[in-house]
């Protein structure tokens, strides 16, 4: 469903991600992984066309979509949350639910803010996060936890066919950790494909069907969890060579 | 002291949650007081009738200097206050539309009242062009390229023989009498600003608005979120010309003559600046307030202090006092402290 082939971004010498290429099929999770600064959340940059890529090709169901405008590629099906939850101050969380919601042409955008059916659309999808009850609170009093929440209504607001989910789980507690799970798979079953950034690796495990390992811009590995798991170019990565002056 | 611990019903604290909870979504489609730019409308279409009992133009002439004010202040807040994008060259579009309509007036003798809509017109396709340029970069480098755009045409409308150069060119006066020559251009500027008004509330309340606010708020979110954001953004910019281009072609006639050093000053620009901060940036109301307040300051001043630089300071002092109290402007404090009254939310 979406294909990166040799995609490129490099700042001045620093080779930020690096002829990585990789594919998410159809309805399945894959995650993305690697030590800090390893380019993943680069990588999912340039899929979004946040930054620009330097060379190489994303595919999104059989269509070139790297120089299209971020906009185009939200359009297209293709969704993507940030790191640091980006939302919208002095916004209510339903506004910034619904400001996902496309407007067709110059007469949407002149047609109202908020539609009864946009609202509708926007309090099911708050409803199957479990998060109604902040509708008409304003952005910037969530606490870190809601703002995960809220960006992940954003996203469904927009009817993507796939979703980039950069760390959805950085920074939460347990408890929401596993609600913010429970929600990923819900998504998965309903057809959702999901790519995933994340660190933590026991939920890397427990989510997805495929792993694919960055460490400095390159893609090292992937393959199912299992492989991904046993693989010594992905000990090495994440251990930084410590096996080898074992070995020694 | 003693400290008290007290038991905390978990009953308690979900009344409250939910007693929070319906105030938010109350307020959130809380109806407006209409009534009030209604009444305050009407006492103004019927404020010329005192011209019957006395020369009362000086009134006539601040009303309708503030009208003009409001117009252009709530037009610059579509781009400054909603998208969050300042600018201070809009006195540009202020001399687009004046020169523009006074032009026609000149030589073909076309009232600026008739022509004012085709004024913004084009103040608007000006800007739309110029926006495409400089909308590129935000921030500081944005302000600055404003006041680029303000220099160029300045130094080109000081040279342009065509249209009078740096001295200008004078309009036509109209034959009333001096009781009524001001009442037709009162009544331009006063149905041009509830126009204006009436046009941010929409705009405010429409997808753009929604999407502006989102780019004013986080460019790259909007962006990912799906809008347009380069479109939308240029698209600011040009509806916030139109307004500003309308006023200009109605206060040249108003004056009866055109020149560079009236229009194309960094003040006129500034002006808007100051009132839609001093009123609330991106609120509907806020425009509208600053430009009474500044205008109304402004005056008291002059009159108290005489014309000299002394009534400057006095200005400066009660706009900086202002915002000390109100940083968020006027509307937009007391909003966020919800002692905002019922009459005063337009938005």
């Amino acid at each position: 469903m979406l294909e990166v082939r040799n995609l490129c971004k490099h700042y001045g010498g620093i080779k930020a991600v690096d002829a990585a290429t990789f594919k998410v099929e159809q309805g399945s999770i894959t995650a993305l992984i690697g030590p800090n600064g390893a380019g993943k959340t680069t990588a999912f940059n340039c899929i979004s066309r946040t930054v620009v890529p330097t060379s190489g090709e994303v595919w999104l169901d059989g269509q070139r979509i790297d120089h299209l405008r971020p906009h185009k590629i939200t359009s297209k099906g293709l969704s993507r949350t940030f790191q640091i939850s980006r939302n919208l101050a002095d916004m209510t969380v339903l506004e910034n639910v619904i400001v996902q919601s496309r407007a067709e042409g110059i007469r949407g955008l002149f047609s109202p803010a908020v539609s009864p059916r946009e609202k509708d659309k926007a309090m099911a999808i708050l409803d199957f996060l479990g998060i109604t009850r902040i509708a008409y609170e304003d952005g910037h009093n969530l606490s870190y936890g809601q703002k995960k929440l809220m960006d992940l209504a954003a996203l469904l607001m927009s009817d993507p066919k796939i979703i980039l989910l950069d760390e959805p789980a950085g920074g939460v507690n347990p408890s929401l950790l596993e609600e913010i799970v429970g929600h990923i798979l819900a998504l998965n079953a309903k057809g959702l494909t999901v790519l995933i950034v994340e660190h933590n690796m026991d939920l890397i495990m427990r989510l997805s069907h495929k792993v694919v390992v960055m460490a400095q811009g390159r893609v090292i590995c992937q393959g199912t969890p299992e492989i991904v798991r046993k693989d010594r170019d992905v000990l090495d990565a994440y251990l930084g060579g410590v096996l080898e002056a074992e070995a020694a | 002291m003693a400290l008290s611990f007290q038991n905390t019903n978990a009953d308690d604290l979900l009344a409250a949650r939910r007693a929070h909870n319906e105030r938010l979504a109350r307020r959130a489609d809380q109806k407006r007081a209409t009534w009030f730019p209604v009444a305050l409308l009407l006492v103004l279409a019927a404020l010329p009738l005192v011209q019957l009992t006395g020369n009362y133009n000086y009134v006539l002439h601040l009303v309708l200097f503030t009208a003009s004010y409001v117009v252009m202040a709530s037009g610059w807040n579509i781009l400054g206050g909603f998208a969050g994008y300042v600018s201070l060259g809009h006195a540009v579009f202020f001399a687009i539309g004046g020169y523009f309509s006074g032009m026609l007036l000149a030589r073909l003798g076309i009232s600026t009242i008739l022509t004012a809509p085709l004024a913004g017109l084009v103040a608007a396709i000006v800007g739309y062009l110029v926006g495409l340029i400089t909308l590129k970069v935000r921030g500081p480098s944005f302000i600055i390229s404003s006041i680029a755009l303000l220099m160029i045409v300045r130094i080109l409308f000081d040279h342009w023989t065509f249209i009078g150069g740096a001295n200008g060119l004078s309009l036509p006066i109209n034959d009333l009498s001096v009781l009524w020559a001001k009442v037709p251009y009162y009544y331009a500027f006063i149905a041009m600003a509830a126009f204006t008004v009436w046009a941010t509330y929409r705009i405010k309340h429409s997808k753009f608005g929604l999407g502006l606010r989102a780019i004013s708020k986080d460019e790259i979110k909007a962006e990912s979120a799906g809008i347009n954001t380069r479109f939308y953004k240029v698209l600011a910019f040009a509806s916030s010309a139109f307004f500003v281009g309308m006023s200009g072609a109605v206060w040249g006639e108003y004056l009866t003559y055109l020149r560079p050093n009236i229009f194309l000053i960094i003040l006129v620009s500034a002006n808007l600046v100051l009132m839609c901060i001093l009123g609330g940036k991106g609120t509907i109301a806020g425009p509208v307030i600053g430009a009474i307040l500044i205008v109304a300051i402004n005056e008291l001043f002059v009159a108290t202090m005489g014309a000299s630089e002394i009534n400057i300071l006095g200005t400066g002092l009660v706009m900086a006092i202002g915002l000390m109290f109100f940083p968020l402007g006027v509307i937009g404090t007391l909003a966020r402290k919800d002692k905002l009254p019922r009459f005063l939310n337009w938005d």
